[in-house]
């Protein structure tokens, strides 16, 4: 994986629900707001994954979304990170034995960074995305 | 004649060299925009095709405007008559020569009442 320039200076993050309970969008949409204000470093939500670096994936994969998961993978352009919000794509959370689910997340995509929490508070996503960018420099540092 | 000087029309001026640097500046700002673009994206995939919330592309004339769409209105107001008139044209060859034969035998007798 080639890293381009773009990393340096900030992420572009798309957010997928595979089958959240809307508590880690919550969460998420709180780490956005003035109190955290990620974006004084370049770190926004985009609306298309075409302008994204980084995969932010709530929600366990029910089986109706795992294609869409891929497919919206797929559109993300390389380099990319995952990052798995919540403790449903971890392991499947309360829904772990569900008849209904292709996840959790790593069955369906390979994931960069976990954030556990049900859901995971604002500060734990924040911390998140510094690993990401730890993840990130050590891989260019290998490159 | 030389084929670089400007030419007077009458009604304006044709310079070829003007146009000439005009699309190679053209070109060159094409091309710079062009080498500025994402090349890792991968063709063939899904990357080269529209984002619609995960979902697959439906066939182009399954969500291009069809031409019906235009006189969509038209449609609608004379509905009544095309509700009636379209199931009467079945494309069954035997059906419209039935309606031949009992038009024509019903003008003969009109015509033939008349006379």
């Amino acid at each position: 994986m080639k890293l381009t320039k773009s990393f340096n200076r900030s992420l572009w993050v798309f957010h997928l629900n595979t089958g959240s309970c809307n508590g880690c969008e919550i969460e998420i949409v709180a780490t956005i707001t003035p109190r955290y204000d990620p974006e004084r470093f370049g770190m926004k939500l985009v609306g298309s994954p075409k302008h994204a670096d980084v995969l932010l994936v709530t929600g366990p994969v029910t089986k109706k979304m795992a294609q869409k998961v891929r497919r919206v993978y797929e559109q993300v352009p390389d380099p990319k990170l995952v990052m798995c919000i919540g403790t449903c794509g971890q392991s499947g959370g309360v829904f772990y034995d569900s008849y209904n689910l292709d996840g959790p997340i790593d069955q369906v995509l390979p994931v960069d960074v976990y954030v556990p929490g049900c859901p995971p508070r604002p500060e734990a996503i924040i911390f998140g995305v510094v690993k990401a960018l730890e993840k990130l420099e050590r891989l260019e540092a290998a490159q | 004649m030389d084929l670089l000087s400007p030419v007077q029309t009458g009604y304006g001026v044709w310079a070829p060299l003007a146009w000439l640097i005009a699309f190679v500046v053209v070109t060159i700002v094409v091309y710079l925009i062009w080498n500025m673009g994402e090349s890792s994206y991968k063709k063939g995939t899904d990357q080269v095709r529209p984002y619609l919330s995960g979902n697959a592309e439906p066939e182009k004339g399954a969500v291009h405007i069809r031409a019906s769409n235009l006189y969509w209105g038209y449609l609608q107001a004379l509905k009544g008559y095309y509700d009636t008139m379209v199931p009467m044209h079945t494309g069954i060859l035997t059906d419209y020569i039935v309606w031949f034969v009992a038009v024509t035998a019903l003008l003969l007798v009109i015509v033939g009442g008349l006379s």
